[in-house]
């Protein structure tokens, strides 16, 4: 029962970082029509910056965080400009090729730059070897960092959607492009903010998730970007809590397995595996999405002739 | 590209072709007359071709001598990047099927010579035979669920697959423990660098010969109606679920034989020919080369091949700056960044550069062409 216990809150835990790329993969997604799959890039990206800061002129953690963000935001806005921009046009398929492209794109200058970065090394945090013992179950400093985060980060998108007129007229131009811009709307000025505002979402969840790792290079996120994307489709493609949601059922699923099928094997296969876990995930996956296309949380296509 | 789409999409419904009045069944006669004219007119360029790549191996050894080798291995290469190439444009270029994939199928088809041939002994074409069946299989697996899922969700889910195909084969390679999948028991002769080149110069002759047919048969002119419109090709009495899933399969069978011969050409199979690198290699051969195009699959698959070529010419470690780049690291990011120009600047891809000079060469001839039909 304990380990259930102690699983299930790791399951939250990394469902959080999960739910929070999901977030930002949305939030591109609803408003500018992007396929993001440069999200893991642009998250890894910015914590690659931070270690950067962290190492080389030896920055104080807080201060290299908030720089890490500025330069996210920075990044989103020239990514916006320089490549969303020109494509926005094009078929979802064509930008989702040229997001796929761009996050290659990303690494290789990255590796390039930062050559140290190529294979992985320690990410230093002042959250290390801190842990609270709550009756018999342990949790990390940075766990509860990460819950704490995703939760604020969630009620503040929220709010400023719904309650600032910035946020509404954003989810206006998701809704419909050319009535919004005819309603005086700055559209460009709304992908902007997309765009930055979910580049600085994937660095959050980039940092979190190198400080929870304690490890960091220029790929680390690739693993984890599919995972993000079932938990954004889970939760429709179309809303932010559904997306959160989403990534939430993926971490638990992912850890519930991984203690289910610990130590067990068919024959000469190690069913344990992370590559066997993936497999079911996704198969659930396929499922879900034959079940109901439109995602858990969705709403019904409609297919415009 | 335009004047084939109007000329071939509209074509009446399955009426039997006495029930048609006598107009349409005559005017149906002249387009095709005139659409056979314009491919017999290709015919003296490809034959030519043809020729003088079956005698490329001994122009090479004449002019370079030593190095000949290596670079007949590369152009071999290409042919492989072809059938891939085109495979990836049937489904994506033609049907139309937003799907990342195709990656998946080429690992496998590797992995599947490679399993027959060196743990199951058997001869090189079981091999073969057995690794494009597998791919078709999965071809339908995979096409199965496409057909309701569509757009945004199925780029994912196929991208997933290549992630997953990747861990899977991986996991086949530790718990055997080995590091790739060595082919040491190819038969003798496609060991050899010019018995190779001839075998895929034979391989892509007949693919191309036979898809250039397949596709300007009902079943091309159905995938480039659900391209244009679904819900129009589905009006007109095309069966959109059974030409999409022909689509899945006609692709996955193509790149499963790319991927066993990718396997062949380089003796062993890794997990990275199914990776997201790879996909992006594929995309890029057609994006480059030109959506819905067959010249066009070809001109990228060249591009592809080639470009390690030039790149090899840059001074490596190059400095810029502070900076050493290993050339071979750049590679994958030089695809992608072209990938991403080309969406950009070029949507339309090489082949219609050559479409577009062909048009203005025989402008009258082909606006007198588009009247008659």
């Amino acid at each position: 029962m304990l380990v259930f216990l102690q699983v299930t809150l790791a399951g939250l835990v990394t469902g959080s970082l999960y739910g929070l790329l999901a977030l930002g993969i949305v939030l591109v997604y609803r408003t500018t029509g992007v396929l993001n799959f440069a999200y893991g890039a642009i998250g890894a990206v910015c914590a690659c910056f931070m270690y950067i800061l962290l190492t080389g002129p030896h920055l104080n953690f807080w201060l290299a965080c908030i720089l890490a963000l500025l330069f996210a935001l920075v990044l989103g806005i020239v990514l916006e400009r320089s490549f969303a921009r020109p494509v926005l046009e094009a078929p979802i398929f064509t930008k989702a090729i040229a997001t796929l492209a761009l996050s290659l794109v990303l690494q290789t200058i990255a590796q390039q730059v930062w050559p140290q970065l190529t294979s992985p090394v320690h990410f230093p945090t002042p959250f290390e070897g801190h842990a609270l013992h709550i009756g018999a179950i342990y949790l990390s400093l940075i766990d509860l960092t990460v819950l704490a985060v995703t939760a604020l980060l969630m009620v503040g998108l929220n709010l400023f959607l719904t309650h600032t007129k910035l946020g509404i007229a954003m989810r206006a131009t998701a809704d419909g492009l050319s009535a919004s811009r005819l309603m005086g709307v700055p559209v460009g000025l709304i992908f902007l903010l997309a765009w930055s505002l979910s580049a600085l979402v994937a660095a959050i969840a980039g940092i979190l998730m190198a400080s929870e790792q304690n490890i960091i290079d220029v790929q680390f996120m690739n693993p984890i970007l599919l995972l993000a994307f079932v938990a954004a489709v889970l939760g429709g493609l179309d809303s932010l809590p559904g997306a959160l949601i989403g990534g939430l059922l993926v971490g638990l699923a992912d850890n519930l397995l991984a203690l289910l099928l610990a130590g067990h094997s068919i024959g000469a296969l190690p069913i344990s595996d992370p590559g066997i876990r993936e497999m079911l995930i996704f198969g659930g996956f396929i499922l879900v999405l034959l079940l109901r296309p439109q995602g858990l949380l969705g709403r019904a296509l409609l297919r415009r002739v | 590209m335009n004047i084939q789409k109007t000329t071939l999409v509209p074509l009446p419904a399955k009426a039997p072709l006495s029930d048609r009045p006598h107009s349409v069944q005559h005017s149906r006669w002249r387009a095709a007359l005139w659409s056979y004219s314009r491919t017999g007119r290709g015919w003296p360029a490809a034959l030519g071709g043809l020729v003088l790549l079956a005698l490329l191996p001994t122009i090479y050894d004449q002019l370079f001598g030593s190095s000949a080798g290596f670079e007949l291995h590369r152009i071999t290469l290409i042919g492989i990047f072809i059938l891939a190439a085109l495979a990836q444009n049937i489904l994506t270029g033609y049907a139309a099927q937003p799907s990342l994939g195709n990656a998946a199928f080429f690992g496998m088809g590797g992995y599947m010579l490679a399993w027959l041939t060196n743990d199951l002994n058997q001869p090189y074409w079981i091999g073969i035979v057995v690794a494009m069946l597998v791919s078709a299989v999965l071809g339908i697996i995979v096409g199965t669920p496409a057909l309701r899922i569509s757009g945004a969700h199925l780029a994912i889910a196929t991208l997933g697959l290549v992630f997953l195909t990747q861990s899977l084969l991986d996991l086949w390679d530790t718990t055997n423990g080995r590091q790739s999948y060595d082919l040491n028991n190819l038969p003798q002769f496609l060991t050899d660098d010019h018995a190779l080149y001839f075998t895929i110069l034979v391989v892509v002759t007949i693919i191309l010969f036979a898809l250039n047919h397949l596709l300007r048969s009902r079943v091309g002119r159905a995938w480039i109606a659900i391209r244009d419109s679904e819900a129009a090709a589905e009006a007109f009495g095309v069966n959109v679920t059974h030409y999409k899933l022909l689509a899945f399969v006609v692709s996955a069978i193509l790149t499963g034989l790319a991927g066993a011969l990718y396997a062949t050409w380089g003796t062993t199979a890794t997990s990275t020919m199914s990776s997201v690198d790879q996909t992006i290699a594929f995309l890029t051969m057609i994006v480059i080369g030109g959506l819905g195009s067959i010249l066009g699959s070809i001109l990228g698959a060249i591009f592809v091949g080639f470009l390690p070529l030039l790149l090899g010419q840059l001074p490596s470690p190059l400095m810029i700056g502070p900076m050493q780049i290993q050339i071979s690291t750049l590679t994958i990011g030089v695809y992608a960044l072209l990938l991403l120009l080309a969406l950009i600047f070029f949507p339309n891809g090489l082949s219609s550069l050559l479409e577009r000079g062909r048009t203005l060469v025989a402008g009258h001839v082909v606006r007198r062409g588009e009247t008659q039909s």
